[in-house]
C-alpha cells in the first residue's frame, strides 16, 4: 500500500488545522454560512436531509486493517456507530456534529486518510478495479498510475476549480469492474506490440444526462499520462459551461462538440505539453509502483477446504475468486445482507473485520464501487475458517453478483436531493428473493436504484435501473433495461411510465418472468437476454397484458 | 427560500449550527421538539425569512427551509415527514 511522504503528512496535517480553524470562525460569526459552504464542501462535510454528512476518501479503495479500525472507533465515537460505502469508493458518516469534524479529519490523518476531494468542483478521489493487482489479466497493475494520478491532482492550483465535478477511474483490464465508461475520464491500461500504455476514454457521466465516454485515444504511451490529463483537464477548463450546472459536466461539452472535435482540442494542448512538462521518469514511477509489491512471497499448494457444508459451498461459489497467485483467493464480503442498506457497516463489524484482514489478508482490504468490500490475499486452506468467523458477524451473505447484490443510494431516508426513498427498495428486493437457489435461478444481474435523476445510486447502468421519482407528492419509480457499467457500457431504456411504490414489486416480477420465458438456457443471464429479445417482449408483458 | 412554495401554512426548519440536529422554529427559539414549531401564514412568509437569515448570520442554524402544510395543517411533503420521524428503515447498528 502507498505510504505517506513527510510531505503529504505535512499538507494534511496542515489542511487540517485550517479546518478547524475555519471552524472556529464559523462558530464565532466571523464566516457566515455563504463563505463556509465552500470551505466545509471542499472538506468533504454536507448537510443531509437530518444532519451533516461527512465524505472520506478511500483512495483507489484500498484500506489497511489499521484505517478500517480506525473508521470502526470514529462511526462509534463521532456517530451513530456505523458508516455507508459508496459508489466511488468513499465512505460516509452520516451524523457527524461540526464541532467534532476537525477531530474526526485528525484522527483520519493519523492513518492517512481525508477527506480531500470528496466534494466540490476538483478532481475527486481516483477509483480503481478492486482486483487491481491480484487478476490474472490485467496487464499491469493500476493502482500505482491510480496514486500518481492522486498526487498531480490534490491541490492542483488550476483544476480545484473546475465548471464541475471530475471523476477519473482506472483498470489494466479487458473486463471493467471499475465502470470507466460512465467516468469523465476512464483510463484503461494496454499491451501494443509489447508495449504498455493507456487508452483514453472521455465524457462518460451520469446524473441527468448520461453518457458512455467515447475513446479519444487508443494508446498513449505511459510517461505521459500526466501531460496528456493535463491536456484534457486544460480544454474542460476553459470550454466547460459555467453558467449551467446541468450543463457543466464535460460529457456535454464532449456531446456538444463531437468526438472528433474535442479529439483534435486536446491533442492540439498536448503537442505543447508532451515530452516537457510533467513526462514521468522512470524511476518515479519505479518509486511509486515499490509501495504496492504484493505482500505474498510465494505461491502455496493450499487448497480451500471440502466441508460438507451447503451454505458454505454456496458462499465459495458466490464470493471467492482466484488470486493471481496459485494458492491464495480473494474473499468478497457481501455488504448487501438481507434486510439492511446496501453499503452500510456497523463499527463491530468494521473492528472484526479489520481483525480479520489482519489475520487473513496480509492486514489489506478493498472497497468495490458495488458497495462490497473484500480481503483481498487469503490463504485457500484457511478459507473456511474465516467463513465460520465472517458469518458470526453477519458478513457472509453468499450473492456477489445476484439480484440482492444492489446498488442504491441513500435516497430520501438521508438525502436532501432525494425525490423518493430507494433503500426501502432494495430491501423489499433483498426479502423477496432472499433464497440463494431462488436467486441462481435468476443468475447474474445487477439492480442499480438512485432516489432521483442524479443517478448517484447508478441506475442508468443498472441491468435492470430504478429511479425514484415524485408523482403529485407520492413515490413513483421509473424503470429502466439494459444497462450496463462494463467494457460493453450501455445505458438503460426506459420501459415505459413509472409504477408506484406498491406496483413496483410486481413489475419487478413481470420483468424476471419475461426474461425467463426467453432465455434459451439457464447460463443466458439477463442482459444477454435484454439484448437479444430487445425492450418490447418487456414492455408488452408489463403493459398491455399486465398479469 | 419562499419561492414555489405550495399552500397557505407553514414552519420553519432548519438544522442547528453545532449539532446538524432538525431545529423547528418556536416562540423566540429554535427547538429540536416537533411539537414546539409554531404555524406561519403565508403573508408572514418574509418576515420569517428575515428571521431565518439572521439566525444562520448569528450563528444557531443552518439551511433553513419553510415546511409546507396541507389545509389540515399536516405536513405536506414525504422529505418533511421522514425529516420530522427519522429513517423509515432499519439500520444496519
Ligand atoms: C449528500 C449526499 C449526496 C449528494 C448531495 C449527491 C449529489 C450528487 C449530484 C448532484 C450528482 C449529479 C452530478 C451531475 O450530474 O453532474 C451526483 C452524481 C453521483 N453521485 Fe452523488 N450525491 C450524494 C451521495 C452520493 C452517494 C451516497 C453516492 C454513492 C452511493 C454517490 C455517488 C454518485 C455517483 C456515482 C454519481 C454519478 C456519477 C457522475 O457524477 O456522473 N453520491 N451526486
Ligand atoms: S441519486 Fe439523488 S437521492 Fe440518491 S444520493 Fe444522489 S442526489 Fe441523493
Amino acid at each position: 500500500m502507498y505510504k505517506y511522504s513527510e510531505k503529504d503528512k505535512k499538507i494534511l496535517k496542515k489542511r487540517t488545522s485550517e479546518f478547524k480553524y475555519q471552524v472556529e470562525r464559523r462558530l464565532n460569526g466571523d464566516l457566515t454560512e455563504d463563505e463556509f459552504k465552500p470551505l466545509r464542501l471542499m472538506n468533504g462535510l454536507y448537510l443531509q436531509l437530518h444532519a451533516y454528512m461527512l465524505r472520506v476518501a478511500i483512495p483507489y479503495g484500498e484500506l489497511s486493517y489499521l484505517q478500517l479500525k480506525k473508521l470502526a472507533e470514529i462511526s462509534k465515537k463521532f456517530d451513530r456507530g456505523y458508516g455507508h460505502f459508496t459508489t466511488r469508493q468513499n465512505i460516509q458518516f452520516n451524523w457527524p456534529k461540526l464541532t467534532d469534524v476537525p477531530k474526526i479529519l485528525e484522527e483520519l490523518a493519523s492513518v492517512e486518510m481525508h477527506a480531500i476531494q470528496t466534494s466540490g468542483n476538483c478532481i475527486r478521489n481516483i477509483s480503481c478495479d478492486h482486483l487491481a493487482g491480484i487478476n490474472n489479466e490485467e496487464v499491469e497493475d493500476p493502482r500505482p498510475w491510480c496514486e500518481i494520478i492522486r498526487q498531480w491532482s490534490t491541490f492542483h492550483p488550476e483544476f480545484s476549480f473546475l465548471p464541475r465535478k471530475f471523476k477519473i477511474a482506472v483498470t489494466a483490464s479487458k473486463k471493467d469492474r471499475a465502470a470507466i465508461e460512465v467516468h469523465d475520464i476512464g483510463l484503461r491500461l494496454v499491451k501494443k506490440n509489447s508495449r504498455i500504455g493507456f487508452e483514453v476514454y472521455v465524457g462518460g457521466g451520469q446524473g441527468r444526462s448520461p453518457f458512455i465516454a467515447k475513446k479519444i485515444k487508443d494508446f498513449l504511451d505511459k510517461k505521459d499520462l500526466l501531460n496528456y490529463l493535463e491536456a484534457i483537464l486544460s480544454v474542460y477548463n476553459e470550454l466547460g459551461r459555467r453558467d449551467n450546472i446541468y450543463k457543466a459536466r464535460i460529457k456535454i461539452l464532449v456531446n456538444e462538440l463531437g468526438e472528433e472535435k474535442i479529439r483534435s482540442m486536446i491533442e492540439d494542448k498536448y503537442k505543447n505539453f508532451v515530452d516537457k512538462k510533467l513526462e514521468l521518469s522512470e524511476n518515479k514511477v519505479k518509486e511509486i509502483y515499490n509501495f504496492f509489491k504484493l505482500p505474498i512471497k510465494h505461491s502455496k499448494n493450499s487448497i480451500i477446504p471440502k466441508v460438507d457444508n451447503v451454505e458454505f459451498k454456496q458462499w465459495v461459489k458466490q464470493n471467492v475468486i482466484n488470486h493471481k497467485i496459485k494458492g491464495y483467493s480473494v474473499v468478497m464480503v457481501s455488504l448487501k445482507p438481507l434486510g439492511k442498506p446496501p453499503g452500510d457497516m456497523n463499527a463491530i463489524q468494521m473492528n472484526k473485520l479489520s481483525q480479520l484482514s489482519h489475520d487473513y489478508s496480509f492486514g489489506e482490504i478493498r472497497v468495490t464501487h458495488e458497495q462490497n468490500i473484500l480481503l483481498p490475499h487469503v490463504e485457500n486452506k484457511r478459507i473456511y475458517d474465516l467463513w465460520l468467523k465472517l458469518k458470526k458477524i453477519g458478513l457472509s451473505t453468499p450473492n456477489i453478483g445476484l439480484i440482492s447484490d444492489i446498488i442504491c443510494c441513500p435516497g430520501m431516508d438521508y438525502c436532501a436531493l432525494a425525490t423518493a426513498r430507494s433503500i426501502p427498495i432494495s430491501q423489499k428486493i433483498s426479502h423477496s428473493f432472499n433464497n440463494y437457489s431462488q436467486q441462481k435461478n435468476i443468475g447474474d444481474l445487477k439492480i442499480k436504484i438512485s432516489g432521483c435523476i442524479n443517478a448517484c445510486g447508478h441506475h442508468h447502468v443498472g441491468n435492470i435501473g430504478i429511479l425514484g421519482l415524485d408523482k403529485n407528492g407520492e413515490e413513483s419509480y421509473q424503470i429502466t433495461l439494459g444497462g450496463s457499467a462494463t467494457e460493453n457500457a450501455s445505458i438503460g431504456e426506459i420501459v415505459g411510465p413509472s409504477f408506484p411504490e406498491s406496483e413496483l414489486m410486481g413489475a419487478l416480477n413481470t420483468i424476471l418472468k419475461t426474461y425467463k420465458k426467453n432465455r434459451i438456457s439457464e447460463d443466458e443471464d439477463f442482459l444477454k437476454v435484454f439484448n437479444r429479445i430487445g425492450i418490447n417482449e418487456f414492455k408488452k408483458d408489463l403493459y398491455d397484458n399486465p398479469q | 427560500m419562499a419561492k414555489k412554495l405550495k399552500g397557505e401554512q407553514f414552519y420553519l426548519s432548519a438544522n442547528d449550527l453545532i449539532s446538524g440536529d432538525v431545529v423547528y422554529l418556536a416562540k423566540n427559539k429554535w427547538s429540536r421538539n416537533f411539537n414546539d414549531a409554531i404555524k406561519i401564514k403565508r403573508i408572514d412568509i418574509e418576515r420569517y425569512e428575515k428571521i431565518a437569515v439572521e439566525d444562520e448570520n448569528k450563528c444557531l442554524i443552518v439551511g433553513p427551509i419553510f415546511i409546507e402544510l396541507t389545509e389540515e395543517g399536516k405536513i405536506r411533503r414525504l422529505r418533511d415527514k421522514i425529516r420530522k420521524n427519522g429513517l423509515t428503515i432499519n439500520i444496519n447498528q
